[in-house]
């Protein structure tokens, strides 16, 4: 959920509550005070009738609000308030009054009082002050939650563009992070943080390549004096255990030399170095491969079957589209027997490698990792490097152990 | 011939130097940009061995010098980078080929004597070795003038060994200079092997002199002594 959306449904929600409990509460606090006005107004009236009847011994009556009979009862009666519907003849309809009862003493005679005030008037006089409050109190909250959203979407407006902008950045593209500043604090403290983070990041990323693309020329160097100085050796007379020695020695270094090559091509593709690209005909390619592989199929006595139902395009950078294909080539030729079979196959969006092999299935995720060797002779990155280079070009790479250990690239959907 | 070697490694500058001096070769040594900078713009050379990294200046630059002062010559450059866009930046700023370091000297032998016969120097463009000659534009082999065929692979291979006469390569030498770096095998040099019988099959019928020497089952060696 949506900050804004969050913070907007809670005020919704105490609203509501709020507005209920006030116009409950306002309408029973207003209906209190009217009765108590009620009841002061006719305590006001009995003092008046009680000073007429003694000024002017006159009974006043105005029914059915004024009503004094003069009573022989002698008891002075506690005053009381009742509620009581009574047939109005004027208005032709019943009506609740609120009536005063008293007995009081005017000049030595008694008289019975009784005052009547509507008290549905009072009820509807609370209703509606209630429902005027009611009313305000929602147009106020109406006009506030409209200017509040408004307000909201204009100030989370950066927050948001900045946030897209973080989303989309890429430490390999060369731009900086370009956030806005929004004149709110805590907003800009927050860019100032996410800044300083993806500057220090950048700074490692960089010197982490520049370490790693530096030491692997530094390796270089001291690789080639060694094994030309070696290839020197080899050619005075030797014996065949000094000669056998020399021999096992070059080929160690062009070993070592073949491993650092390829942790640097792996560090580039991952670093996203290789950045043109353009279509090709990958049956082009395999073509080309497989005559060039040619005389390796021959010595092992591996059969090479090829079929081509249609052309299957991709968009890759035409070295890593070399790399590819010749690390899959060597790895079925690597790993596999005398008088084995390779079957290639390539449809409209599929290219597919087949090779014998050992008879046991290997581990999907392991294969493709690094320095995982299926023969010690092996460096163990050729699977990894063809898995990397499917990744920077949106395919996928399956392996499969049917008869075969096959393994299809197919377009990434 | 004369070569300059331009290289800021002293120790492979001299192993490199000492080679070619051994192949009949007068070779100069340049061990900075300034010193290289200084004899390219002096000195006429047949061959320049270019390392791009040098302490005191790109050697990608040194090609305008050399391409003003010494348009007869020919570049390889020696590069530690295994890279397409070095390669291509190189070779399109005039340099003639590249070569990633580590390398065989033979390899190398084998790069500057293409070289040199592409430029027409030495005035032929056929290599001979006793009976045996090899005409590199038709990619034809005679011996005794009589014609035999081998197959691209097998004729790669005698030229690299002609080209490095009473050298010994390994196995591993001559799989490299048949493949570029990229293909990687584990272990599938003993083909050469075979391709090497049958060389030798095809020189013999021509009625030519078997000059592969087989160094205990690792190495071999073209040689008639």
């Amino acid at each position: 959920m949506k900050f804004l959306t969050k913070i907007n449904r809670n005020y919704l929600v105490l609203f509501s509550v709020i507005l209920i409990v006030f116009s409950i509460s306002g309408y029973y606090v207003l209906k209190t005070i009217l009765i108590a006005n009620t009841r002061e107004n006719l305590f006001s009236l009995e003092v008046l009738i009680e000073k007429q009847l003694a000024e002017n011994n006159q009974i006043p009556s105005l029914k059915p609000i004024i009503e004094v009979v003069k009573v022989n009862n002698q008891s002075v009666n506690h005053p009381e308030f009742k509620e009581k519907i009574k047939y109005n003849s004027h208005e032709n309809e019943q009506e609740s009054f609120i009536e005063y009862s008293n007995v009081i003493k005017v000049n030595g005679a008694y008289y019975s009082v009784k005052l009547r005030e509507a008290s549905v008037e009072s009820e509807d006089l609370a209703a509606s002050i209630a429902a005027v409050i009611f009313s305000l109190l929602l147009a106020a909250f109406a006009i506030s939650y409209y200017i509040t959203k408004r307000l909201n979407k204009t100030t989370w407006n950066v927050f948001e563009n900045n946030l897209k902008e973080i989303e989309n950045f890429d430490f390999r593209r060369n731009t900086g992070l370009q956030l806005q500043t929004s004149g709110i604090e805590e907003f800009d403290r927050l860019n100032m943080v996410v800044n300083n983070l993806t500057a220090k990041l950048k700074k490692d990323f960089i010197s982490l390549k520049e370490f790693t693309e530096n030491a692997s020329h530094e390796i270089q160097t001291p690789l080639a004096i060694a094994s030309l100085n070696l290839e020197e050796i080899l050619q005075q007379e030797l014996t065949e255990e000094s000669f056998s020695k020399v021999v096992t020695a070059i080929h160690a270094l062009k070993r070592l030399s073949l491993l650092n090559q390829n942790l640097l091509l792996l560090a580039k593709i991952e670093n996203n170095q290789f950045t043109t690209s353009e279509f090709i005909i990958l049956n082009d390619l395999v073509k080309r491969k497989i005559d060039e592989f040619e005389p390796i199929f021959n010595e092992k006595n591996i059969k090479v079957s090829f079929t081509s139902q249609s052309d299957f395009k991709v968009k890759m950078n035409v070295q890593l589209a070399d790399i590819l294909i010749n690390n899959l080539f060597s790895n079925a030729v690597n790993h596999n027997i005398e008088n084995g079979l390779i079957e290639i196959s390539i449809k409209e969006d599929a290219f597919r490698i087949c090779n014998t092999g050992m008879p046991n299935q290997l581990d999907n995720e392991d294969i493709f990792q690094r320095f995982i060797k299926g023969n010690s002779k092996s460096h163990g990155l050729g699977l990894a490097i063809v898995k990397q280079i499917c990744s920077t070009h949106f395919l996928e790479i399956k392996y499969v152990k049917n008869e075969l250990h096959c393994f299809t690239i197919s377009q990434k959907t | 011939m004369k070569i300059l070697i331009i290289e800021d490694e002293i120790e492979l500058l001299i192993a490199i130097g000492n080679y070619l001096t051994k192949e009949n070769y007068i070779c100069e040594l340049a061990e900075s940009f300034s010193k290289a900078s200084d004899k390219t713009s002096v000195y006429e050379y047949d061959i320049i061995l270019l390392d791009i990294t040098l302490p005191d200046g790109n050697g990608l630059e040194l090609l305008t010098t050399i391409k003003k002062y010494n348009r007869k010559a020919g570049v390889i450059i020696l590069s530690a980078k295994n890279s397409l866009d070095d390669k291509i930046t190189g070779l399109d700023q005039g340099a003639d080929d590249y070569i990633t370091k580590p390398f065989q000297l033979s390899e190398l032998n084998s790069r500057i004597k293409a070289l040199l016969r592409r430029r027409n120097y030495a005035g032929s463009n056929n290599v001979v070795f006793n009976e045996i000659s090899i005409n590199t534009d038709s990619k034809s082999v005679t011996i005794k003038d009589q014609q035999i065929m081998l197959t691209k692979k097998e004729y790669d291979i005698l030229l690299f060994l002609i080209i490095n006469p009473n050298r010994v390569l390994t196995k591993e030498a001559i799989a490299e200079h048949l493949w570029d770096d990229n293909i990687d095998l584990a272990d599938t040099y003993d083909f050469i092997y075979t391709h090497l019988n049958n060389i030798r099959k095809k020189i013999k019928m021509a009625g030519g002199a078997d000059y592969i020497k087989t160094l205990y089952g690792m190495g071999y060696k073209f040689t008639d002594s």
